[in-house]
């Protein structure tokens, strides 16, 4: 492969894959593959190669803490605890000097007029000051794949989501995780599909177990991939949109289709800090529509219109329907 | 979720609880580590306790500078070579290594292996790191003490090489033949 050909090398394709390259690297890398055939080859190559590495998976016994660890721990935590013990006496000591208690004294009012200033503004700063940029990309992975897949399937009734492919989030993106036989796909979304604009778009706490129907699988879900992709590439919010939309100008991002909807009925997920597990609903997707054809944030009408994709570089409205029960079938509170 | 850091600080600070959720979390990475490495699923499990116990003793002088995950896995590597070093000990001695156990062994799984088994070892561990652990090019680079850019241009020879050994191993076997490209059961895909 020619470098006059190809503004990236191919060992810079490679990083781009492994989410290694900066942002303004990893943007060029990503217009190009989206136009060479050649590096979408390249791409496919190693990509086939972790695939077929990850046949290699390795059944670890399922064992609690063994006892020799339980020993050493108990150990140390009662040393810790011993050496918590001692140390007031020492403390004892030392505070007989007044000019440690006036020290002192001096210190913890600095220490509660800091605090005040602080908490008060705090209180006074926008939410969005509290994730103000990516966390560390082992914050937004679960450690356990299994807790992962439970989670992404509590989205919908087992009668549905039993037999769904399932995908989970890994380094370089969403991986399948179990494949389905009925077209749905459950997964657990990200903090990074709220809106462009929201102050928890980085929030690493978040976790939405969502199960899209076969129509929401094929033209919706490919926009989770899609940007999930954007992110562990470090791309800025702003290259984000404009790659989004170019999706949509030249056709490579799919148009919503009739009848996409999901299911998001888990009561183990958390939408943001604001709405903490929310309520169970289900969601329906439209290419642009007026939310008065649906009714919406009407006096009484149960459908509201959903803020994720407005004003955002995808062309879809989204309405939300609150229903009574879990996914388990228990009772869930009223919207 | 708590972050691996806050779990090992509050260990640190005397929270059993905290090291039975880094347990949980991390007992299986490293037992897989070694059982790969090394292809003794006692001696993985030995060791993968060891790392603990090696975290329980250093917990004292813990530092947040790395992530908890970089961390265990230099625990780890240090394990791993005095194994290594064992082994070839014993070997020298006379006293023959245990055989590799591949009974039951599924094909893909040892076609992947012996592919593994042909590239150079510094190669293959920056490989292992990246594909099995999935540690960053950066971290990487500091467990094995090498630039980023080596550990890049090593992986990038190393994966190269290894669809090269995929490839011919196809072209040899017709029933790899038939079985390359499609899924693995229980294998994770790539979108």
């Amino acid at each position: 492969m020619s470098t006059n050909r190809h503004p990236i090398e191919q060992e810079e394709l490679m990083a781009y894959l492994d989410g290694e390259l900066p942002p303004d690297q990893a943007t060029e890398a990503l217009s190009h593959l989206e136009l060479c055939p050649e590096c979408q080859t390249l791409a496919a190559d190693f990509r086939r190669v972790s695939q077929e590495l990850m046949a290699w998976e390795v059944e670890s016994p399922e064992v609690g803490i063994p006892s020799e660890i339980n020993a050493a721990l108990g150990e140390r935590l009662r040393k810790r605890e011993a050496a918590k013990v001692s140390s007031p006496r020492l403390e004892n000591r030392m505070m007989t000097n007044r000019w440690v208690w006036a020290g002192a004294l001096a210190i913890v009012c600095v220490a509660v007029g800091l605090k005040l200033t602080l908490t008060s503004r705090n209180r006074n700063e926008d939410r969005s000051t509290a994730y103000p940029s990516m966390a560390s990309i082992e914050q937004y992975l679960m450690p356990d794949r299994n807790a992962e897949i439970a989670m992404a399937r509590s989205a919908a009734p087992a009668a549905i989501s039993s037999d769904a492919k399932v995908l989970v989030l890994g380094w370089r993106g969403y991986e399948t995780a179990i494949e389905g036989r009925n077209g749905f796909v459950c997964i657990v979304e990200r903090s990074w599909m709220s809106p462009f604009n929201s102050a928890e778009f980085w929030n690493p706490k978040v976790r939405v177990p969502m199960c899209f129907n076969p129509a929401a699988a094929r033209s919706i879900l490919p926009l989770t991939i899609k940007r999930t992709e954007m992110v562990l590439a470090g791309l800025s919010k702003a290259q984000m949109i404009d790659s989004i939309k170019a999706g949509f100008d030249n056709k490579r991002l799919p148009l919503t289709e009739p009848g996409a909807m999901c299911y998001m009925m888990s009561r183990a997920g958390y939408l943001n800090d604001a709405l903490g597990h929310f309520v169970p609903h289900l969601m329906f997707y439209f290419p642009l529509t007026e939310k008065s054809s649906w009714g919406a944030d009407l006096p009484d009408s149960p459908v509201t219109l959903n803020p994720q994709f407005r004003d955002g570089p995808e062309p879809i409205t989204e309405f939300v329907i609150a229903v009574g029960k879990w996914s388990d079938g228990t009772a869930a509170p009223v919207m | 979720m708590t972050s691996d850091e806050a779990l090992m600080l509050e260990f640190k600070g005397g929270s059993r609880a905290a090291f039975e959720e880094l347990f949980a979390r991390y007992h299986k990475p490293l037992y897989g580590f070694f059982a790969r490495r090394l292809n003794n699923p006692e001696r993985a499990e030995d060791l993968a306790q060891e790392t603990f116990l090696a975290v329980i003793r250093a917990a004292s002088r813990y530092e947040p500078r790395a992530l908890v995950r970089t961390y265990l896995y230099g625990i780890a590597l240090k394990l791993l070579a005095a194994e290594r070093r064992k082994l070839l000990t014993s070997s020298t001695s006379g006293q023959s290594a245990p055989e590799p156990k591949t009974d039951g062994t599924p094909e893909c799984v040892l076609w992947v292996q012996q592919a593994m088994e042909k590239l150079d070892a510094p190669e293959r561990e920056i490989l292992m790191l990246r594909e099995y652990e999935q540690l960053s090019y950066s971290d990487i680079a500091e467990l094995l003490r090498i630039p980023v850019n080596t550990v890049r241009s090593r992986l990038f020879r190393s994966r190269l090489a290894l669809k090269s050994y995929l490839e011919s191993d196809t072209k040899t076997n017709p029933a790899l033949r038939a079985r390359a490209g499609q899924p693995h059961p229980g294998r994770r895909g790539v979108q």
